[in-house]
């Protein structure tokens, strides 16, 4: 694939987005609603996984638009695409309700009690978090997030005895429950309580955004201690992971479109909402490293490995041949995706390696296949000849591959051994899955605080499009530079 | 300075058919001589020369130059193939580098020769096969018989004691034979000991002073030319070196088509590489069908090449005639004036005219 081609792809994408961004306008029907059979006919959005996505799946007459987090669910609303939105009432303040253009439609009957989800069997933390709880002002704090209720001091974090830190994942990415405020700190109710706790243990404290499955599971397997963003006790819950007191009860609420508040923000204050408010910026530059990272090391890896491969392939014992054909197919017919959640939530669950970790392992493996199946068949179109010609001019067989085969086929497999790169850096954007907060999960990150889908996704768009351009770029020097 | 010892090779096929190239090969090689492979195709003569600097390791027998069998284990095949240099059929030149980075990349990595010498030995090189003009250009924009020099001038800067030749022309055009023989040629008379596997029966009777006929997987016949091409002691040799090439055409009325025979006939003579009688047989051939025996059908014409001789002919037959079909047995001047010599003779099934160009 050559590079014009490419670029016409990004700018095909580019397009598209932007068509659909605009096209996204509002229905302009009014939706009001009295009570629950109100609902009959309409479309509802929520977080996947969660119970309001249980409950309404359950009723035939109403359609059910789960979104991978409850900001998505909300736009969804926004963009038409669903007519109501069923959520928590406390996850969507007034003042970011008419940001958006939305508004409460009814307030759901049903209570939920909410507390933080913990491995089960944990008990030590369990008890010493539930005495915790006691001590607190808690009804200030929920309130201070709320509310303009009574002031309560930021948690104060500088106070560690222990370097063993706290691992929460969170699933909910919503304010005033759990987002991602000035400077990239997590920030809410949930955060704030939670970093009280650990100040009150003197263990430091980090929180990994992922989504309510992949939540559940880190818990499971004990790569996360809490579980955070507004969780409902449930007894369905309980049969696998145990819950601290609750600290909140909860009602639904049910949310639509305000086709009266018509907000219009001009292209710079949507710039400026998007990267310069609250240092938005850094979570984009904070992921750049982090996709930077990943993919330069797995290609590094990946290469050193395939290299590997390739003369597995090309070796004269058969086992050892149809072992990294295997070996190959497997990890070729296998969904990187799956790969890296195997690799996460089943291989490393529990041996305590970091995600970004994990994630290098998983594409370093999974280039290895693809670039080792290159070198090999870039190596096959040399023709013997040139084995022959170099062998009988007096060089050793080591000699005549490094000095005449390699160069030749290095010439024939590196366009396609970049094109193996630049797919490597786009399949690095689903590191989210598994928590690591990469260049995509920034731009999520960013959506779910400012409800703004295109700019944030351009941003990325060409910030992808100038990596891959760099990394052929870089690659053509290599061959160019003999 | 060779000496090859019952050697044979097998190969087992990926379908898990065996065959058997070489059964039992025994010969002495001294330094000097310049030896022509000749033989019908699949009788192991390419095997044998690959054998001798072991890019195709024999199943089982021995090599031993100067003394030292170069089949056992561990032996440096590398030092070996420095004094023994190899061209081959497809040329094999290294399609990433320049006509002269081919030449000096084995002599600065294997002889330790400096970057200037060795150019400066190249373009000497390179000027005795006519080929310095060329120095500065990638293979890719090469002729063929122009890329087999130069493969030729490569395998010479790594002043090798012998050169093995595996069909050096078979993969040219005819027109570009010449020049590769040629060159071959002059090797030769400067006293190098060569090894040739080839097709061109003339030119291995003129270069050589020994020929091996191969067949069935042994050296059949081993002599001087004289003795191989005049006296073969073998018939199977003797039918090998005497064979002929021929085109038939079956004339049985006038709708023959006479352009489609000119192509054949011009496809024919490029083959054999005597593109130039080409021009010679067509008038004679078109002269002799439409007018002197244009009442004579059906009428058999063949055209015949000898390869060891350059013998050309063209062949006409009637059936069931039994006397020449011209007045008083004379050959029209317009024919008798193109040609050397002309042939009248009744056969066994009637009769025939052969006409020598």
């Amino acid at each position: 694939m050559d590079r014009r081609t490419i670029t016409l792809q990004q700018i095909a994408g580019i397009l598209v987005l932007a068509i659909c961004v605009s096209c996204s306008g509002n229905k302009s029907k009014t939706i009001t609603l009295e009570s629950e059979a109100d609902l009959t006919g309409l479309t509802i959005s929520c977080g996947a996984g969660n119970y309001y996505e249980h409950k309404y799946s359950a009723r035939p007459d109403v359609t059910v638009f789960a979104c991978a987090t409850q900001a998505d669910a909300l736009q969804a609303v926004r963009q038409g695409l669903a007519d109501v939105f069923v959520g928590d009432e406390i996850e969507l303040t007034e003042p970011n309700r008419k940001r958006l253009g939305v508004k409460v439609a009814m307030y759901g009957e049903d209570s939920f009690e909410v507390a933080f989800g913990i491995k089960k069997g944990n008990t030590v933390l369990l008890e010493q978090f539930n005495a915790f709880l006691k001590t607190i002002p808690i009804q200030d704090i929920i309130n201070r997030w709320t509310k303009d209720g009574p002031q309560v001091e930021d948690p104060n974090i500088g106070h560690t005895v222990s370097s063993e830190p706290l691992h929460c994942v969170v699933c909910n990415n919503l304010e005033p429950v759990s987002y991602v405020g000035e400077g990239g700190k997590w920030m809410g109710m949930d955060p704030d309580i939670l970093t009280r706790f650990a100040n009150y243990l003197g263990r430091p404290i980090n929180f990994s955004f992922i989504d309510l499955g992949g939540a559940v599971t880190a818990i499971q397997t004990g790569q996360a201690d809490f579980m955070a963003g507004n969780i409902f006790v449930t007894e369905e819950r309980k049969t696998f992971m145990d819950f601290t007191d609750y600290y909140y009860i909860c009602h639904p609420v049910f949310i639509v479109a305000d086709h009266d508040s018509k907000v219009h923000v001009g292209l710079a204050e949507r710039l400026r909402m998007n990267l310069v408010r609250e240092d938005r910026w850094k979570l984009i530059t904070q992921g750049l490293t982090e996709t930077i990272k990943i993919t330069l090391l797995s290609i590094l890896i990946g290469t050193v490995l395939g290299i590997g491969v390739c003369s597995a392939l090309r070796s004269r014992r058969n086992w050892v041949r149809s072992a990294i054909g295997l070996y190959c197919s497997f990890i070729q017919g296998t969904p990187t995706l799956v790969l890296l959640l195997i690799m996460f939530y089943v291989i490393f669950a529990g041996s305590g390696m970091s995600a970004s970790i994990v994630a290098i392992i998983t594409f370093a493996f999974s280039f290895a296949s693809s670039a080792g199946s290159i070198f090999d068949s870039s190596i096959s179109t040399v023709p013997v000849g040139q084995t022959e010609a170099g062998l009988s001019l007096g060089f050793t067989p080591f000699r005549t591959f490094t000095g005449i085969v390699m160069p030749q086929a290095l010439r024939k497999g590196l366009p396609l051994y970049a094109g193996e790169c630049v797919k490597l850096l786009q399949s690095t954007s689903i590191v989210g899955y598994i928590a690591i907060q990469d260049l995509t999960r920034a731009s999520d990150l960013i959506r779910s605080r400012t409800f703004d889908a295109l700019i944030p996704l351009l941003i990325i768009t060409i910030i992808y499009f100038v990596l891959a351009w760099l990394i052929r770029k870089l690659l053509n020097l290599l061959i160019t530079r003999k | 300075m060779i000496s090859i010892k019952h050697l044979s090779k097998t190969f087992h096929n990926p379908d898990g058919s065996i065959v058997t190239v070489l059964k039992d090969v025994n010969c002495d090689i001294d330094k000097g001589e310049v030896i022509s492979i000749i033989g019908p195709s699949g009788t192991g003569k390419s095997t044998l020369l690959r054998a001798l600097n072991m890019l195709e390791p024999p199943t089982s027998g021995q090599i031993l130059v100067d003394g030292e069998d170069i089949t056992a284990k561990g032996y440096r095949l590398d030092v070996l193939r420095r004094r023994m240099g190899m061209v081959f059929q497809s040329f094999n030149l290294f399609e990433h580098m320049t006509v002269i980075e081919n030449i000096i990349y084995a002599p600065i990595r294997l002889l330790g020769l400096s970057e200037a010498d060795a150019r400066a030995e190249a373009m000497t090189l390179l000027r005795k096969v006519g080929m310095s003009q060329k120095a500065d250009v990638y293979p890719s924009s090469l002729s063929g018989g122009q890329k087999q020099r130069v493969a030729i001038a490569r395998s010479l800067a790594m002043h090798p004691e012998v050169i093995l030749f595996d069909e050096p022309t078979s993969a040219l055009d005819p027109t570009m034979v010449g020049e590769v023989l040629s060159v071959i040629r002059q090797l030769a008379s400067e006293g190098l000991t060569m090894l040739i596997v080839t097709h061109e029966m003339r030119f291995a009777r003129d270069v050589s002073t020994r020929i091996f006929f191969m067949y069935d997987g042994i050296i059949y016949e081993d002599g001087s030319p004289g003795q191989i091409f005049e006296h073969p002691v073998h018939s199977v040799t003797k039918s090998f070196v005497n064979r002929i090439q021929k085109l038939v055409f079956e004339i049985s009325d006038d709708e023959f088509d006479l352009l489609e025979m000119h192509s054949e006939m011009n496809r024919f003579c490029i083959k054999y590489n005597i593109a130039e009688k080409a021009a010679e047989a067509i008038p004679v051939a078109d002269d002799m069908i439409q007018n002197h025996m244009a009442s004579f059908r059906p009428l058999t014409f063949r055209l015949t090449y000898t390869e060891l001789t350059g013998e050309t002919a063209l062949d006409f037959m009637v059936e069931g005639l039994t006397e020449s079909p011209f007045a008083g047995g004379n050959v029209p001047i317009a024919v008798s004036a193109r040609t050397k010599d002309i042939i009248q003779e009744p056969t066994a099934r009637g009769f025939r005219i052969k006409i020598l160009l």
